[in-house]
This record gives structure tokens, C-alpha cells and sequence, in this order.
């Protein structure tokens, strides 16, 4: 797969990325792409490298009570509390439109037990639609499972294991939450529970104080800190984990990522593929510029590849 | 209920300013317009629907130009759009469409909003959400406005005059006092003011404010509860229409189902994006057959939902 950035040259802007060959780079979060179908009327799905769905969880998820979400400088906090059509209904309503793509999918796995990871995980990995899974145990907004799991290595990697087993021969991607005192650690156990990838960082628990009433503005009363606020820490945090782990398992490098400029930044780092969030909220097309702007990027430095620039940080 | 409107198609497009003047102390009008592509899609809007600016470029007004109170928060870095119900659409001609909007400056995007120049593009989504839609059988409706609910009653009063010239039009606007009515109109302590800007749709008006510093004193909801009392339609052939603060709507529902009146109201949430991705302008709605609730989105499934669905009770947030 070729994407032409220039009239008088065709860069490669492929990427091998667990066993998949990707068009680009670019994939669009968990969380800020719905299931693939609310974005069409504003960017075409299959130019992407990929994207990740929003949480699958076994049962419906009503979600938080409002409000959800408070921006804040340069970012916002969300507390949307995985919120979902469960997996019955994704299977019925939401496959057969992921089956027409012919981008990579994964779909974000979320639960409260292991068992309940394992059950969703087990019931989609036949599907062919489906190109992988990406692991949450990072999401800081549900009182139980996610981000439990994700802060105490022994759970990273007894909760990996058991989802890979599950996965058959599909690629498994573990998120990781910042809420950790050593990032390399949990890379680590995740790699060891037999991680194909690792996909970070998940937002950073923050919260927002109304003066006049004196109470958190979330119902939830924390959220998640994303966007522009957040991205020098991920990209840091993406490079000590490609210091700790690079060499095991490839990097979906994502927090904050609004440019090409930022992307490119998160790929010297060590990101193989990097993902755009909170900026398509802004900007439903964002991902295609960025793609245009990493294309534009390599052939400023001469870059022939894409592939050259991942972890190239001097 | 009968769906007059169904989802269309949304997109992208760039509004030029064509102006953006302040109507009287912290409430502007802002006119963009949208040429060539785009103009059609927009130009399909339906009253209710609402668009989505991009405002996050634009910069901060000098300091001696910032409505007292909102120096702090007007120094905010902001990066999400802001949503906004349109007041009037007048389609040009084929290649043009001209989109009015009322704004109230509350917080770090409206302020910046205020130093839009004629010619300034702004970038737009839109239309978005599903708006009001007219059951069949009706022969009288009922817009009830609250505050800076009142705009897009003025698009849905213009496109009812229009397009359902047989539906007897009432508008019962009303605001906390003279100073919080969101139109240019100048005030006027008469019992029988009314508001310029719904004078060529409407048959009746009736014009509250809490304090009695504009019309009628007290809350529209009393004086809707009257003119149903009063009216000479059976309740079936009444719709009722309304937009403004959630408390307002809620007491509106009640009279609603009181008198068995249909009615819409149009919500507002907080919204990250207003396209369905963000998932946080949830609606508590009633489950058809259960005592349950379930979340609807605002910007998708509504902003316009069936009184009767809604579980009232959200809480407001200056943008």
C-alpha cells in the first residue's frame, strides 16, 4: 500500500504493525470514533491506517450521569464511564459496517472481571472484520475493572495472558494508564502476559472545581485529562517504554496528538503507529491532514521510508 | 408521532462573517455565510438542528472589552468547537445560504466569538442533530421560549409561517428580566409587548419576564397553562414547542401532559463534539415498557426529543 504525497515522488507510508500491513500510520482512538460509523459523512474510514473502537463491554453500559466532560486549558476531562451498546448489539448492529471496511479495526475490550474481558474477547475473535484487540485496563472512570487492573503489574500480566489466550490468532494491543509510578513496569508485565503491542497512554486522572458552587463540575467528579495538555508527558512516557520494551513489541503512541508536527514527535519517540483523539472532536477530518503532514515531513528529511523515523530520537 | 424531518446528511463548510454585532449588552448576532459547497447541504437545515463553530483560533478581545466576570476564564486555552441553534437561515439563491445565530457571552468561546470581523472565515459543521417536526392533524402551536431559548424559536416560528400556513401560531416568550431577552427588540413594561423579531409569524405573543420588566410578569409555563385553559382547540390539535433552561422545559412537559398536549422540547449538554463520537451529552429518556431510563445523545438523537421521553433534571454549563 503507497499514499502519494507529492506529484513528482510516491512515498511508502506503510507500516508492518503486529502482522498487519497498514496504508499509514494514523489510526483514530478508542473513544473518539464511536464504532466507525458516526465519522463517514466527514472522512473517509479506509484512508486511515486504522482506528480502535469505543469499549466493548459484555453487557449495555449506561455510562456516568452528566456532565461528562469539562474542557480545560489546552485540553478537556471526560468521565463517560464506558458508556456502550454491549456486545450482543455490536455484533448485530456495528460488525457487518466494520466488515465493509477495509481499514484495520480493533475493538477496545473493557469489563469488570477477567472473565468478562475474556467472554468478549472469545465471542469476536473469529470474526473477520475484526483485525485486533486493544486491552483496557487504563480507563479511570468506572469504579470497577479498568484502570484497576492496569496499576499493579501482577494484574497487567495475569489479565493479558488470559485475553491472548482468548484472542486466537489475532493481534492483542494492551493500553496503558500513566497512573503508574514505572510505565517500563507495566510495558513489562504486559509483554510478559504475551502483549502483540502496546498501545500508549490513556488519560491522566484530573478534575475541575466549580468555585461558585465549590464542587467538581463532573457528575463523576474526576475524569480524564486529553488533548494538547497532556502530549509532551505521553511522548515521554512513550519513549521510556521503548527504551524498556521497544525491541519486544511495537508502540501505538497517542495523547494529545492534534498535528502531523505531534505525531512525527510521538514516532521519533518510538511510536510505530500513532492515534489522534480528542482532536477529531474539534476536527472530524483531522487524521487526514496529519497523514498528509507525516508524508510531507519524510520528504523534508529525505525520508524514504516511514519506518526510519520510528525511535529514531538521538 | 410523525417525523416531518428526517437525519440528513452532514458535513463541513466555511462561513464568511458577514456581521457580528452586539444587539444589546453581552448578546451578539452573528450572520455567516456559506458559498458555493457546502451551501446546499446547509441550506437544507431544519428549525432545531443546530451547527458547530470552530472557534478555538480566534483570539482573546483586549481586556477593557471582556464582560465584567469573565477575565479569568476568557485567558483559557480552548480547543473544542461550540454548538450553537440557529436563529434564521435565509437561502441566498442556489450557491448561497445565509446563517443567523444569537449568542450570549458566558464563557471562554463566546468571548473570543465577539471579535469576529466581517470577512473572517469560521469553519462549521453542520446541520446537525434532528429538529422539530410537525405531527399531522395539528391546527395550533404553541412556541414557548426561555431565555436564550428564544433563537431558534425564531427559525421554527419563520419555517412554520412558511411551510404549515394552516397552524394557528402562538409564541409565549419570556426571560428572567428585560435585560435577559435575547433580541434587539427595546424593552417595554406593557402587559401587551411583544418581540419584534416573531411579530411577522405569529398571530399571538405573549412576552413574560420575571420581574415584570418586559410584558407580563411571571413564568411562561403559568401563562401557557392559561392560554391551554383557554383555547378554543381541542388538545390533539395543539403542538406545543419549546427551548430554554431545563427547569423551564420540565414544568412545560408537565402542563403538556396535564392539558395531553404533544410537545417537543430541545435540550442542551455540554458537547465535546456534537456528531455522536464523544458520548457526553447524555439524555436520561424514559425506555418504552419499562420503568428504566437509557441515555440518548443530545446532539444525535436530539436535540429535540418528545416531551413525554425526557427525565428532566441536567445541570448547565456556561460555554
Amino acid at each position: 500500500m503507497w499514499y502519494s504525497v507529492a506529484n513528482d515522488k510516491i512515498y511508502d507510508m506503510s507500516v508492518d504493525f503486529v502482522g498487519l500491513r497498514l496504508a499509514n500510520p494514523v489510526f483514530l482512538a478508542s473513544g473518539t470514533c464511536g464504532y466507525g460509523d458516526e465519522l463517514s459523512d466527514f472522512l473517509d474510514m479506509n484512508a486511515l491506517g486504522g482506528f480502535v473502537t469505543k469499549s466493548i463491554t459484555l453487557k449495555p453500559r449506561k455510562g456516568n450521569p452528566t456532565p461528562r466532560i469539562v474542557e480545560t486549558s489546552s485540553g478537556m476531562l471526560n468521565a463517560i464511564g464506558l458508556a456502550n451498546v454491549g456486545l450482543d448489539c455490536f455484533v448485530e448492529e456495528k460488525l457487518p459496517m466494520i466488515e465493509g471496511l477495509s481499514t484495520a479495526v480493533f475493538v477496545n475490550v473493557a469489563g469488570e472481571t477477567i472473565d468478562d474481558y475474556v467472554a468478549v474477547v472469545e465471542r469476536l475473535a473469529g470474526e473477520k472484520g475484526i483485525s485486533g484487540f486493544e486491552l483496557n485496563i487504563s480507563c479511570p472512570n468506572v469504579k470497577h475493572g479498568g484502570i484497576t487492573f492496569g496499576t499493579d503489574p501482577a494484574q497487567i500480566e495475569e489479565i493479558t495472558r488470559a485475553v491472548k489466550a482468548a484472542s486466537g490468532d489475532k493481534p492483542l494491543m494492551v493500553k496503558l494508564t500513566p497512573a503508574v509510578t514505572d510505565i517500563a513496569v507495566s510495558a513489562q508485565a504486559a509483554v510478559n502476559g504475551g502483549a502483540d503491542a502496546l498501545s500508549l497512554v490513556n488519560t491522566f486522572t484530573a478534575m475541575v472545581i466549580d468555585i461558585e458552587d465549590q464542587r467538581p463540575v463532573l457528575a463523576n467528579r474526576t475524569g480524564g485529562l486529553s488533548g494538547p495538555a497532556i502530549k509532551p508527558m505521553a511522548v515521554y512516557l512513550v519513549n521510556r517504554v521503548f527504551q524498556a520494551v521497544g525491541g519486544q513489541v511495537p508502540i501505538m503512541g497517542l495523547g494529545g496528538i492534534a498535528t502531523a508536527s505531534d505525531a512525527v514527535e510521538f514516532m521519533i519517540a518510538g511510536a510505530t503507529t500513532i492515534a489522534v483523539g480528542t482532536a477529531t472532536f474539534a476536527q472530524p477530518d483531522c487524521a487526514m491532514a496529519i497523514i498528509e503532514g507525516i508524508g510531507q515531513y519524510c520528504r523534508k528529511k529525505g525520508v524514504s521510508n516511514i519506518k526510519e523515523i520510528v525511535g529514531c530520537l538521538q | 408521532m410523525a417525523k416531518s424531518c428526517t437525519r440528513r446528511r452532514r458535513g463541513s463548510a466555511t462561513g464568511l462573517v458577514v456581521s457580528n454585532a452586539a444587539i444589546r449588552p453581552r448578546f451578539y448576532r452573528l450572520q455567516l455565510r456559506i458559498q458555493g459547497s457546502g451551501s446546499a447541504l446547509f441550506a437544507q437545515t431544519q428549525p432545531g438542528q443546530f451547527a458547530e463553530l470552530q472557534v478555538s483560533s480566534l483570539s482573546v478581545p483586549p481586556a477593557d472589552q471582556i464582560p465584567d466576570g469573565l477575565a479569568d476564564v476568557a485567558q483559557r486555552q480552548i480547543i473544542l468547537r461550540r454548538p450553537f441553534s440557529y436563529c434564521d437561515i435565509e437561502v441566498e439563491n442556489a450557491d448561497s445560504v445565509r446563517l443567523d445565530f444569537l449568542y450570549c457571552v458566558l464563557g471562554a468561546g463566546t468571548v473570543r466569538m465577539t471579535t469576529l470581523k466581517e470577512g473572517d472565515p469560521v469553519s462549521i459543521l453542520g446541520p446537525l442533530g434532528n429538529g422539530f417536526s410537525v405531527p399531522e392533524g395539528k391546527k395550533a402551536a404553541v412556541l414557548v421560549a426561555g431565555g436564550m431559548g428564544a433563537p431558534p424559536m425564531q427559525h421554527l416560528a419563520r419555517s412554520l409561517s412558511e411551510n404549515h400556513g394552516d397552524i394557528a401560531l402562538t409564541v409565549i416568550a419570556g426571560a428572567r428580566d428585560a435585560e435577559s431577552i435575547p433580541f434587539a427588540t427595546e424593552p417595554d413594561g406593557k402587559d401587551d409587548a411583544i418581540i419584534e423579531e416573531f411579530a411577522p409569524f405569529a398571530g399571538e405573543q405573549i412576552v413574560t419576564t420575571d420581574d415584570g420588566s418586559f410584558g407580563r410578569k411571571g413564568f411562561v409555563t403559568v401563562h401557557l397553562e392559561n392560554w391551554l385553559t383557554g383555547a378554543k382547540y381541542r388538545p390533539s390539535e395543539i403542538v406545543i414547542f419549546s427551548c430554554g433552561p431545563e427547569a423551564m422545559l420540565a414544568e412545560v412537559a408537565k402542563v403538556a401532559e396535564k392539558h395531553n398536549v404533544d410537545c417537543q422540547v430541545s435540550m442542551e449538554r455540554m458537547m465535546a463534539c456534537g456528531i455522536g463520537l464523544c458520548q457526553s451529552c447524555a439524555v436520561d429518556v424514559k425506555q418504552a415498557g419499562s420503568k428504566g431510563a437509557v441515555y440518548k445523545l443530545c446532539c444525535k438523537d436530539g436535540p429535540v426529543f418528545d416531551s413525554k421521553d425526557v427525565v428532566f433534571g441536567g445541570k448547565r454549563q456556561n460555554i
